[in-house]
């Protein structure tokens, strides 16, 4: 049969960035998928030397604009550990409620991106407009809607007072209540069905050998999440990841779907549980010049992040490297691809939620 | 590095259940060029850059050679690491390697390392043999060719020195 | 035939942008901001739009691309660099792999500040390139 190759992307419709993929078709099927990337390809780890520690972080921030919180609160987390920081315990508290609203901003935001790209536009334009509910209380309590520099090493710049707390509990339990209606909708919609379930099928051990991480792993049935390690006090909350079986892309789209009512619960969780200590400190000066290096892992939306810092006793920093959690579900996506149909590709490749610009940073 | 030991341990890593969670590359510099010395003393970025380091340039032209000619960054040493996670456990293998050294790709175990393999080889230019996925050097294209190569590095932190970044 | 010319038909090209002012630009064509209102349409094809959104800076394998995008486009036509990398590379401005802002590549009419440039001020530069739009339409009448 006649080989055809397809270049999909840079820029194409489903894609909100750009991405390259050569597909390889016989007939409808695709046979094999060559990845490009490079088109956002910055160059941002070589900034450590001419930026300063102190000052990296605004960089690291910037490494993508929907996991942002996330990439300043690993920076500092990072450092603080090489600098033997004793963080105060608030400050710890609001990185973890931040990070939670983080996660339920970034999946509103995928889910409407994805339901685009199947053709539901009505439920993209609510994930949206739900998404500007969080992003309301980011601003109240940041000052920013994308980026926050909320993150220092040391602690967090702003307190959120008790109150405001209580209030962002009850105001994210209405917009999840609201969010029931969308959520019944991306699970037992007749027409999403029609177009997910079975599609893109990644088994658990597949998913297992190519190495795949977050939402993608959970919904193949892994039970792998780096907040069941404990660090960043998740280990003061009653956590349990949401696993799906299915592997397919219903499958992922219905484990981010929960994770957003999971994430509201933890965020009331750790407002219940942190002291009732408005005005004590929430950040602590750091002062010297870091040596050491860390490996250090969070859980983004995406999934799982690893940064690794190496710090040679001046004020930049020998080696900065984020492997993100797009980057870990490159393989996947590919193996998902070979042997789809063409009309598919563009399902799968929005449920593994990529994130291009992390992944070239 | 000795091939066949590294392999048989990341053999056993992949028998255990780990999977990959990154392969980091740090370019190491020697403690004179870099004058990353003493805290404080932050020569490179100032107006002392050593003497001698003078900025190496774009590599020469001629594109499709760009992978296959090794060492592409002068000499110098890269320190790999390769990290590999299973539940709350993480382990690294390290690895120090002079440029020009070959290094077996592992992704006959862990598959997903075609990515990173693919990506080292062009960033650093350290050339990785039997990558799963080879993607002849067409997964990035950057201006510096090789930018983490000892002599871009070198290149950019003479620039620096040249004309030193002001704090802001 | 003034009543045909308020509705630009906008293609947005994301260079090597951190996503922040993507997604608010998408921010603006959803409920709560709405840009269509002023009949403004976000397409996916460079020879329907009259004004080219861009976000990110240019890198070198990007650089073709912006190129060609804006080739493609039916004069007149304006271009809005949106966020402080389109505009002059921004905070990675001295990245090994960043050549600039937009402007490097092809004219630009209209920057919007901002990291990430926020919706209103998006609308705003929008707004302001339909203005340039009819500049030129005038001049090639």
């Amino acid at each position: 049969m006649k080989r055809t190759t397809i270049p999909f992307g840079p820029q194409h419709p489903v894609l909100p960035e750009p991405l390259v993929l050569d597909l390889i078709l016989e007939d409808e099927k695709v046979i094999d998928a060559i990845p490009t990337i490079g088109y956002i390809h910055r160059g941002l780890e070589a900034l450590v030397e001419s930026v300063e520690y102190t000052e990296f972080g605004y960089v690291v921030e910037r490494i993508c604009g929907i996991c942002s919180f996330m990439h300043g609160m690993g920076y500092a987390v990072a450092m603080e550990e090489i600098m033997a920081v004793e963080v105060p315990e608030r400050a710890r508290w609001l990185r973890l409620i931040w990070a939670e609203m983080s996660r339920i901003h970034s999946h509103l935001l995928w889910l409407g991106l994805g339901a685009d790209a199947f053709g539901f536009e009505n439920l993209f334009m609510h994930c949206w407009r739900t998404r500007e509910e969080v992003l309301d209380i980011f601003e109240k309590t940041t000052g920013g809607r994308i980026i926050f520099s909320v993150n220092r090493i040391g602690g967090v710049r702003r307190d959120i007072s008790d109150t405001e707390l209580a209030a962002i509990v009850t105001k994210l339990q209405q917009l999840g209540a609201s969010f029931t209606e969308t959520a019944r909708i991306f699970e037992t919609d007749p027409s999403i069905r029609h177009r997910l379930s079975g599609v893109g099928i990644l088994s658990r051990e597949d998913a297992h050998a190519v190495d795949a991480v977050g939402p993608m792993a959970r919904a193949s049935g892994i039970r792998m999440d780096t907040r069941l390690t404990g660090t960043h006090l998740y280990d003061r909350l009653d956590f349990e990841p949401v696993l799906e079986t299915a592997g397919d892309c219903l499958a992922r789209v219905v484990v981010r779907v929960r994770e957003i009512s999971q994430s509201i619960d933890l965020i009331r969780q750790a407002v219940d549980r942190m002291p009732k200590a408005e005005g004590a400190p929430i950040e602590v000066k750091v002062r010297g010049l870091p040596t050491g290096e860390v490996f250090e892992r969070l859980e983004q939306p995406r999934g799982e992040v690893v940064y690794y810092i190496k710090a040679n006793g001046t004020k930049y920093l020998e080696r900065f490297r984020a492997r993100t959690p797009t980057f870990a579900n490159i393989p996947a996506m590919i193996k998902l691809v070979k042997g789809c149909d063409l009309a598919d590709v563009p399902n799968i490749i929005m449920t593994i939620d990529p994130c291009i610009s992390c992944t070239e940073r | 590095m000795d091939g066949t030991a590294f392999l048989a341990r990341v053999e056993q890593y992949h028998r255990d259940g780990w999977r990959l969670a990154l392969i980091n590359v740090t370019t190491v510099l020697p403690a004179a060029s870099a004058a990353h010395g003493a805290p404080g003393a932050h020569g490179a970025h100032g107006a002392e850059a050593p003497a001698g380091e003078a900025p190496a340039g774009e590599a020469p032209a001629g594109e499709a050679a760009a992978v296959a000619a090794l060492p592409m960054g002068g000499p110098g040493v890269f320190e790999i690491a390769w990290g590999f996670a299973r539940d709350r456990e993480f382990e690294t293998i390290r690895e120090q390697i002079e440029a020009g050294t070959t290094v077996p790709s592992i992704s006959e175990f862990f598959g997903a390392a075609f990515l990173y393999e693919n990506e080292i080889r062009e960033l650093f230019g350290i050339n990785v043999t039997g990558i799963g996925v080879d993607l002849k050097g067409q997964l990035y294209k950057t201006s510096t060719r090789v930018p983490f190569s000892h002599a871009a590095v070198k290149a950019r932190l003479a620039a620096l020195a040249a004309a030193p970044v002001k704090p802001s | 035939m003034s009543f045909f010319s308020r509705s630009p038909w906008i293609l947005h090209y994301d260079g090597s942008s951190c996503n922040g002012c993507d997604i608010e630009v998408l921010a603006c064509l959803t409920p709560l901001y709405d840009v269509e209102r002023f009949g403004v349409i976000n397409t996916g094809n460079p020879k329907h739009a009259d004004i080219l959104l861009v976000t990110g800076s240019v890198n070198e394998r990007n650089i073709e691309i912006v190129r060609n995008l804006y080739r493609q486009m039916p004069d007149p036509k304006v271009v809005v660099a949106v966020g402080a990398c389109a505009c002059s590379g921004g905070i990675f401005a001295r990245a090994y792999n960043v050549q600039g802002g937009i402007d490097k590549v092809i004219p630009v009419d209209v920057y919007v500040p901002g990291c990430a440039a926020r919706p209103e001020s998006i609308i705003d530069g929008v707004v302001q390139g339909i203005a340039a739009l009819e500049a030129k339409q005038r001049m090639t009448a």
